[in-house]
Formats: C-alpha cells, structure tokens, sequence
C-alpha cells in the first residue's frame, strides 16, 4: 500500500521539495529494528498515543472549562461548576473528561513500564545514554504537567494538594519564599495559582510533544536495545519496523484499548485512586481534609519526602530520588547490558521494582508508625539501588552473552 | 530466563494490585461498616427517590446541578412537562434545583450550612451506603453525651447537625419498612444526579468493548500473519 502511494503523482511533487520518500524509508520501511523484541516494547508506541489522547482530549475540554476559583452558590467555584457543567451539559462532555481523568493514570502506567523495561534490559547503558536522559526529563515535565491539571477542578484534593507541594519549595534555603510566591502568585493557593497552573497545564503538553520528537529521533541515531542487551548484525539480525513492528504496536494498542476503556466507561474513578473521593468537595482554605495524598502515580515520591522529619532534607531527598535517573547511565559500569545475563543486578533491579511499589502504597495511604518504617525501608532500598551500582561490575559473574539473536 | 522476569514482574504487580485495593476497601467502609442497600436506577425508585428529595431534602439542601430540564431530559427520570411545571413553580427551566433556605438561615438554625447534593455520593466515601446509613443511623447514643436527634451511628464522630430528616429515630415497627425504602429510594436518586450519564455510558460501553475484542482478535491474527516467517 505504501509502495503504491509512494508513486503517485502527487507523492513525487511533495517527495522532489521535502526528500518525503526518503523519510519514510529511513524510518519506516526500512528503519532496521531488532527482531528479538518482546511485549515490553510495545509500551514506548502506547505512550505516544496517551499522550496524542491527552492533547487532543485537553483541547476540547479547554473549550468549556473556566480556570476562575470565584465562588458560586453553595461554595464552589466557576471551576468547579465547569467540570460539572462539561460532565453533564456538554454533549459526551462526559467521555472526553473521562477520557482525560483516566488518560493521566493510563499515561504513568505506560510509562512506567517503559522506564522499567528500560532498566531492566539496560537500555539506558551506553550508546543510549542521552536517549535516557531525554527520557528522564520527558517523565519529570509528565509529573508537572499532571500536578498542575490535578489543581483544575478545584476540589479539596486539588487545592490541598498543591498547598502542600508548593510549600516545599518554601523549603529550600534563599530563594524557597520567593519560589513560593512566585508559584503560588500570592502568600497562598488561590485564583492566580489556579491561572498559572493552567497556563503551565497547556505548556508542558506542548513541551512534551517537542522533547518525545527529540526522544525518538534519538533512539533511531543509536538504534534499539533488544531483550537480550548485546549489538547486533543491523543486516541480518534486523527487520523493517513497517510492517513488522507497526501491525505488533497495534496489537498493543488494541489490549491497551480494552483496559483504558473499561475504566473510562465502567470505572472512571477506579475505587477512588483515579479521581479522588475528596476532589468531589469544593475546594475549602477553612478546612484542611484528614489525610492529603497525591493521586497513586507521585505517591512514592511523596513517600520519600516524608520519610525525613527534616522538611528541606525530605524535599531533597525527594528531588535526588528523580535527579538520579538522570546520570544512572553514568553510575552503572558493567559492559553487559540485559538482566538477563546479570544475575546480581537482576536481583537488585527487580528489589528496586519492588520498593518503588511499596513506596506507592505508603504514599497512598494514611500515615502510621508502621507504614513510616516501610516507607524509611523501601527509601533505603531505592536509593542502595543506585549506591550500590557503580561496584557491582567489580564481583558481578555475568553469563556468556550469546552470540546473536 | 524470561519466563522467570515476567513472572517475577507479574508477582510484583499482582501484589502492588493487592496491596493497593487493601485500603480501598478499608476506607469504603468509613468509620464503621456501613449499611448496605440496593441502589438501582429504575424509574420507579428515582422518581420515589426525587420526591424524597423535594419534600424532605430540599427543605435545606440544594442539588445546584440539577436543572429542572434535566428532571425531563434524563431519560431515566423522564418527568412530563406538567410534573415538572407543578414542580418549579415560578423557577425556570434552567435553574437547579435550589433549596429556599438561605445560608444566613441554615448557619443561625443548624450552626453550617448544609452540603450541596448534586455530587454527595461521590464526594462521601461508601456513595450511595453512605447516605442510607446516615439517614437510618439515628440512635441513642450509647454513651449517653450526645443528644437524641443529634446522634447518627455512620457520621463521622457520631454528633451531626442535620436533624432526623425521615424521622427515623422515633418511628414504630410498622414504618420501617417503608422509611428504608425511602432511603433506599433517595439514596439511589443522589447517586444517580451524581454521575447523569452513567447509564449511558455503561451502555455504549460494552459496545465499545465489544467492537475492541473484534479489533483486537483481527490484529492478533494479522500480526501472526506478518510474523510467520520471521525466524527468533
């Protein structure tokens, strides 16, 4: 089909002025790709379509939604009533919220278990160190763009949560005050936060688009990492991502599909853990809800913060925890790249897996004694991760690599 | 090798799943376990459940959202033009369904002004339970420092400030039975407002999924299609 499209007319008018038809080979048709991949690589395609989704979703509730805290009757606000008035006035105003509340966990679950195939199969070692780093910096704008739409409905979730996050920039010696106020655009969360939030809410997307573009053009310099983490005959060993890859991503996109949509259509909150109970509250500066916790995709973050009864400490241990993603390329000096053939780091990076889990549920749920304990546990095992991965070469018997795929 | 790594992977999500529904359920339950009731959206228990709301709720809570069109758009509802003009009086069609006591008046009388209801279900852990619970939870308390009237067994710390509104407390025998109903009947309404296109989305739902299954089998097989001479 595409070689037939590619000799038409109009294909070699656009071809002799922007060099189309090779672009299409170079990426596509003739774009060299592993053959050995499994189902974790299909996660890198699902979250280019979150992310398509999010946007195109986002664009049409921008149509409706009214950033303004100003109260209306019965204590909410022209915000408030919006979302409402999308969910109930608006035609299927209510699938494309849905679409967007359920897009936002769906994206962090796509991509967390890319950044874990990532880690697992040592996809982040060299040559594709930057690949990483453009990765790392794509999550972090991805968990600002999600705090600052999670303020939009002004609920007490919304509004406490980002009371308590942009309290910690308070924190931080020097200029913290200022970085507060300057978030907050006053001494608290109010109007001008809901504005500056949203304008952000609309930038980082954009930014997204732009650094993904940089993402992929990145991966297709340095080429796939593939299940078994050795370099590869990029003749024999290969295929043409079309149509090999294209029809195995759709396949992804279609089980993706099944779960993404039983939660938008038969399950939108998800218990609670996509839009939170207390979000259906008006947001209220008066009353300060029980227990204040951000939606599951930052609890293990929020975890590590409060494990330090320090708050600058904790602030910083918690930026660390993200910053560290950014030279683990650097921190890990084995030559052999795939778990697979690792069998220490297998071990460590399938214990990091796990803390990062329970660092979630602690996150999620109201604090306790107990839970503090867990939660100071699974930190320290997040971070001997990335302690002890710079010695582990030195005593690491890894197997014999084979010899092709 | 492989099959060890999925498998470790799935334990780990299987056990994060486990760990996270743990608290999930916990926290449906509230304070105590909460009384259990039947919500469903059938028009003879929503229309109960309306009248409900306006003879009883609406005395001092509004449901803002809820627009007297709504009362004919809703399919579910599916009020005739004369209901809903007995209805609203001299109100208009557009405006919600908004209680004639004024804050000033709530605060003075009950010392709060009383929640909206447009979103309470969902906006209360336990949705539809909760309220049932709230509104048949009226006893004596059993520690003898709050007031008959003023003690609800489902409200968080026990002292609520919404007076009895079925008259639950004192009722006899005979009633129960029909105060749970209207319970039940409400509680069912204030779910359904909470959430109006909820049927509707169910419905198209299963043929979404239903359309999805088929694509994702054609693909399946299209993919073993495009893959069968690849050798690995």
């Amino acid at each position: 089909m595409i070689e037939k499209m590619m000799n038409t007319r109009l294909f070699h008018w656009v071809d002799e002025r922007t060099q189309l038809g090779s672009i299409i080979k170079s990426q596509l048709t003739e774009y060299p790709v592993p053959k050995n991949f499994n189902y974790m690589w299909n996660f890198g395609s699902l979250a280019l379509l979150v992310l398509v989704l999010q946007i195109v979703t986002g664009i049409f509730l921008v149509m409706y939604y009214k950033p303004s805290a100003e109260l209306t009757y019965g204590g909410y606000t022209v915000a408030f009533d919006s979302v409402e008035r999308i969910m109930r006035d608006i035609n299927f105003g209510w699938l494309i919220r849905y679409m967007h509340a359920v897009g936002a966990s769906a994206f962090f679950v796509v991509v967390y278990m890319h950044i874990g195939r990532g880690l697992y199969y040592g996809s982040y070692k060299g040559p594709r160190e930057l690949l990483w780093i453009i990765g790392v910096v794509i999550l972090l704008i991805m968990q600002g763009a999600a705090f600052f739409g999670y303020l939009l409905p002004w609920g007490q979730m919304s509004f406490w949560g980002a009371t308590v996050i942009t309290n910690l920039f308070g924190a931080l010696p020097v200029i913290g005050e200022y970085l507060q106020q300057l978030l907050r655009g006053g001494f608290a969360v109010g109007d001008p936060t809901l504005n500056r939030f949203f304008s952000l809410h609309y930038l980082f997307p954009l930014l997204l688009a732009a650094i993904v573009g940089g993402h992929i053009h990145a991966l297709h310099v340095v080429h796939s990492n593939n299940p078994e983490g050795i370099d590869i005959d990029q003749e024999k060993e290969t295929i043409p991502f079309h149509p090999y890859y294209t029809v195995k991503d759709a396949l992804g996109v279609g089980v993706f599909l099944l779960g993404y949509c039983y939660f938008v259509f038969f399950n939108p909150e998800a218990w609670g853990y996509f839009i939170e109970v207390d979000n259906f509250v008006p947001a209220n500066n008066l009353q300060t809800p029980a227990h204040i916790a951000p939606v599951w995709y930052l609890t293990p973050w929020y975890t590590i913060l409060r494990t330090f009864e320090n708050k600058l400490i904790g602030v910083l241990m918690m930026g660390g925890s993200l910053a560290i993603l950014f030279v683990l390329p650097f921190l890990d000096r084995s030559k052999v790249r795939s778990a697979r053939y690792r069998p220490v780091f297998r071990q460590m990076v399938i214990l990091f897996f796990v803390s990062v889990v329970v660092l979630g549920y602690c996150g999620h749920s109201a604090p306790s004694a107990t839970l503090k304990i867990v939660g100071a546990i699974a930190t320290s095992v997040y971070f001997g991760f990335f302690l002890l991965l710079p010695f582990v070469h030195k005593f690491e018997k890894t197997k014999p690599l084979p010899e092709g795929i | 090798m492989k099959e060890v790594m999925m498998k470790s992977m799935r334990l780990s999500l299987i056990a994060g799943l486990l760990l996270m529904l743990a608290p999930a359920m916990a926290s449906a339950s509230g304070g105590g376990a909460l009384k259990h009731t039947e919500i469903t959206f059938d028009n003879e228990t929503l229309r109960k459940g309306l009248t409900v709301f306006t003879d009883v709720c609406m005395g001092c809570h509004a449901a803002k959202y809820l627009t007297y069109r709504n009362l004919m758009a809703y399919p579910e509802l599916g009020l005739s033009r004369e209901e809903v003009d007995e209805l609203r009086g001299d109100k208009g069609l557009l405006e919600g369904l908004i209680t004639e006591l004024s804050p000033e008046d709530a605060t003075e009388s009950y010392g709060k002004v009383p929640p909206d209801l447009s979103v309470i279900t969902r906006a209360r852990r336990g949705g539809g339970n909760y309220i049932y619970s709230l509104l048949t939870g009226y006893e004596s308390d059993p520690h003898g420092k709050v007031e008959d009237g003023n003690y609800n067994a489902y409200y968080p710390g026990n002292r609520i400030a919404m007076p009895d509104p079925l008259a639950w407390f004192e009722h006899d025998e005979s009633e129960t039975a029909d105060l749970e109903e209207q319970a039940r009947a409400v509680s069912s309404f204030l779910t359904f407002i909470g959430d109006p296109h909820q049927l509707e989305r169910q419905r198209i739902g299963i043929w979404v999924m239903g359309f999805l299954v088929l694509l994702t089998f054609v693909l399946w097989l299209l993919k073993r299609e495009v893959w069968k001479d690849v050798k690995h």
